[in-house]
């Protein structure tokens, strides 16, 4: 009773606390805006070119499919942080210094993540009842047909990456960038292990594929298609859940998910999936304890001087002379506006702390792009060589509040128009000599159009980058965005949304150049902001 | 050309004129309200209860705010209006603040020192000054994300000192310090303020009370009291008292007097009040700021009340 008590104040507590952040607002309205999108007929499940009638079974179906396919990608984003939270604001201290254990910690920071998760899931049960309502296809309304694909689906798949997102939080590997980028591919492969089974069996689906089904897709599916094959004997198969595109030319009635023991047995396991990975990250999880948080091997590796012996010396010194040593008054000429030591000075501070094998990498992407035929370069290493600084890019503009040091450097001249632009020019340069094998490729086959492309590029990336950064006080947003633009965008080539602009096929630098603008325009607007000016 | 340690400052000290300063925040809090202080050169003492108001008359002398109306003056200088002026001639020292883990020291301030426009054969010569000074030099080349806390505000203070600035605002700096810590800041700021404006912001009275030429004292985003510390001495001589009492009758003294402090010895336990009429067998003692302190604050309070 009396642990009971106490979850039930820790999730409160950690609940509250979100509740009342602009951070949650802005994770309701996605989601407002995602289920306006399917509402409004944006977001489209389509067999052949049949949709289902708007009636409670299929509303609900899409709606609690789409939660459990997309918003579980931004979920993740939204709430990976509540430990950090804990630790920078040192509340963690005074949790650890309760007998609180580990595993009821982790436990409470779950169940916090999966209670925000679960309002997104609440906003998008109001859409899908607006939906059935304003859409006017069938208003007969049958609330377990419309609930409970977004109750057994959504839902076990919300906790499930509510506890991945505490599990990465205590793996010191995956706490990071490095855990934003893997949980995208993570995500691309829990939607493909689902749906792959159904798509190789012809859309029939064994006991087994139920439980490697995170999405709930491929279990919906099967029994839609079933119905569809009813009503038009010749459906090929094709199946697509997609954003945006012609909506489908014909409707069929679809009754609902017609649930089953293993069917309810199989969405549980999620949540106990979901139990499981909070306890596993109970075991890795430090307890806020300094010696295994960020900076351990740093201080092995410092020369260790033993604190009695520092207070002695900090005691001889206030006995013999409190003034240890005198300032020379700084000649007026020392002080100028050196706009390209700021720019040393920033890459320094991008490029520090990364160990050697990082620039191996680096290092050996620009000579692998340099060697490959130029297609070869230009459309497939150039993408790896352009996701490996991502780490970097993504402290562009929110390291000074991530490490509270805004007050010091704002606090000296022209930080406006000397840091900030600093900050962009040394991510240009990183972002340049990141592509250099392929720029030089580029030049020696006289490609102006492709190098023009690729000098639009190095100036958008660190553009986006530093703009999030800027904006959301947060390395969090450019890795997360970064991640889908990059799989989504430019690693298919897709015209539009490919920013590396050295694949002809699917180069826009003039829309990316219009972008890159717009994005420093937003920079300047917000750091201005913060420096205090009228 | 090397610059001589005879070096003379061609700029005079200056002093800041603040006229009614005010300012509110969007939740309704009244940090500062109509604040009118004169700031000649030398250590000036800001001092006040948590919440006072303090650190946002610091910040908006550090041009990190803005006030909703009223003025500052630093020399010719408009503080609210001419920022990038001001930026030149200031160092600051937040209450709170961060450093990147991963550098150690020499690099951190290497890095600032580039900020604020340090050309670098200067800056490195400025640096190694300053790291003897702050007593740093030994551990330049440790990752500052090992640091105590005191070391971490050493580190503060040489940085705010790298433009050799004319103003110097330091926000309660010696929070999180230990005594011999505490001793040392307070000298090194004293010194600093021979040439310079020194404001010190914060709400232990000994920081103050040995070093400031003149205090403000701050309350509500008012202020209470603008003087010498001998003025302010001066306001409660012959007021301060102090008797010995059973431990049983303390409960009782309080309700009846100010009380500025209490011991507890084998005798029992020594009570020190703030009082016009002292109590039967109560002896006269020589005040302290931390007395002048209270009583302000209490005549202040009142007066708010009423």
């Amino acid at each position: 009773m009396k642990r009971g008590r106490v979850l039930w104040h820790l999730v409160k507590a950690d609940f509250l606390g979100r509740v009342r952040r602009t951070s949650f607002l802005v994770t309701l309205a996605f989601a407002v805006f995602l289920g306006y999108q399917t509402f409004a007929g944006h977001v489209v499940l389509r067999l052949d070119d049949y949709r289902g009638v708007y009636n409670s079974a299929w509303v609900g179906a899409l709606m609690g499919v789409v939660t459990s396919s997309f918003l579980t990608l931004v979920g993740f984003y939204i709430v990976k942080g509540s430990i950090l939270r804990d630790e920078t604001t040192r509340v963690g201290q005074i949790l650890a210094a309760t007998p609180m254990s580990k595993s009821f910690y982790t436990l409470a920071k779950f169940l916090g993540n999966f209670a925000a998760l679960a309002a997104m899931v609440l906003v998008m049960a109001v859409a899908a009842l607006c939906m059935q309502m304003f859409r006017a296809e069938d208003r007969t309304l049958h609330l377990g047909a419309l609930l409970s694909p977004l109750l057994l689906y959504a839902l076990p798949a919300m906790a499930f990456v509510a506890a991945l997102a505490v599990l990465f939080e205590t793996l010191p590997v995956l706490r990071g960038g490095v855990g934003n980028v893997a949980w995208f591919f993570l995500w691309t492969a829990l939607l493909v292990a689902g749906v792959g089974p159904a798509a190789s069996r012809n859309g029939s689906l064994t006991r087994a594929d139920y439980f490697h089904d995170f999405s709930g897709l491929p279990t919906m599916v099967v029994q839609m298609r079933t119905a569809l094959l009813k009503v038009d004997p010749g459906f090929q198969d094709s199946i697509s859940l997609s954003i945006g595109g012609k909506p489908p030319q014909h409707r069929f009635v679809w009754t609902g998910i017609r649930w089953d023991s293993v069917q309810v047995a199989a969405r549980l396991t999620w949540v106990a999936y979901a139990i499981a990975a909070a306890l596993l990250a109970s075991l890795f999880f430090h307890r806020f304890d300094p010696a295994r948080e960020r900076f351990t091997q740093k201080q092995q590796e410092a020369p260790d001087r033993p604190a009695v012996q520092e207070l002695a010396a900090a005691r001889e010194l206030v006995r013999s002379d409190p003034w240890a040593g005198r300032l020379t008054p700084l000649p007026p000429a020392s002080v100028k506006n050196r706009f390209f030591s700021v720019v040393i000075a920033e890459l320094r501070l991008m490029l520090q702390g990364h160990r050697w094998w990082w620039y191996a990498v680096a290092g050996g992407l620009i000579v692998a792009c340099a060697a490959a035929p130029l297609p070869a370069s230009s459309g497939g290493i150039i993408l790896a060589a352009w996701i490996w600084p991502m780490l970097i890019w993504s402290q562009m503009g929110s390291r000074e509040a991530r490490y509270a040091t805004g007050s010091l450097i704002f606090s000296a001249p022209h930080a406006l128009q000397r840091q900030l632009p600093a900050v962009w020019v040394a991510g240009v340069l990183v972002t340049m000599a990141a592509g250099s094998g392929l720029a030089i490729r580029l030049l020696i086959a006289r490609d102006l159009h492709g190098f023009a492309g690729f000098l639009v590029a190095a100036c958008f990336i660190p553009s986006l980058a530093l703009a999030l950064g800027v904006w959301s006080g947060s390395s969090k947003s450019f890795e997360a965005l970064y991640t889908v633009w990059w799989y989504t965008g430019a690693a298919h080539h897709i015209p539009g949304l490919d920013f590396t602009g050295t694949f002809a096929a699917s180069s826009r630098p003039g829309l990316y150049l219009l972008l890159t603008a717009a994005l420093l325009a937003a920079c300047w607007m917000r750091r201005r902001t913060q420096l205090a000016y009228a | 050309m090397e610059p001589s340690c005879t070096f003379v400052r061609s700029n005079p000290i200056v002093q800041i004129q603040i006229q009614n300063l005010s300012k509110t925040y969007p939740n309704g809090v009244k940090a500062l309200d109509h604040v009118s202080l004169t700031i000649p050169g030398g250590m000036y003492g800001l001092l006040g209860p948590n919440g006072a108001g303090k650190s946002t008359l610091m910040r908006t002398l550090a041009t990190l705010q803005e006030a909703d109306s009223g003025s500052a003056v630093f020399g010719d200088l408009d503080v609210l209006r001419q920022k990038e002026e001001v930026r030149r001639r200031l160092g600051y020292l937040p209450q709170d603040f961060g450093v990147y883990p991963n550098l150690n020291t020499q690099e951190f301030l290497e890095y600032l020192a580039a900020v604020k426009g340090l050309d670098a054969t200067a800056a490195r010569r400025r640096i190694d000054q300053l790291l003897n000074l702050v007593n740093l030099a030994d551990v330049r080349s440790r990752p500052l994300g090992g640091f105590s806390g005191g070391m971490k505000q050493r580190v503060g203070i040489a940085q705010a000192l790298l433009n050799d600035p004319q103003l110097l605002i330091v926000d309660e700096p010696t929070a999180g310090l230990d005594p011999e810590e505490r001793v040392r800041f307070r000298n090194l700021l004293s010194e600093l303020s021979g040439e310079r404006i020194v404001i010190l912001s914060t709400h232990i009275v000994s920081d103050v009370e040995a070093t400031a030429t003149d205090i403000a004292l701050i309350s509500n985003g008012a202020l209470v009291a603008h003087a010498a510390p001998e003025d302010l001495l001066r306001r409660v001589e012959g007021r301060v008292w102090e008797w010995v009492v059973p431990s049983a009758d303390l409960n009782a003294v309080k309700q009846c007097y100010r009380i500025s402090n209490t011991a507890r010895r084998s005798d029992g336990v020594h009570v020190r009040v703030l009082t016009e009429e002292p109590p039967a067998g109560a002896l006269p003692v020589a005040p302290t700021l931390e007395d002048a302190y209270l009583d302000s604050l209490s005549i202040y309070r009142a007066g708010a009340i009423a």
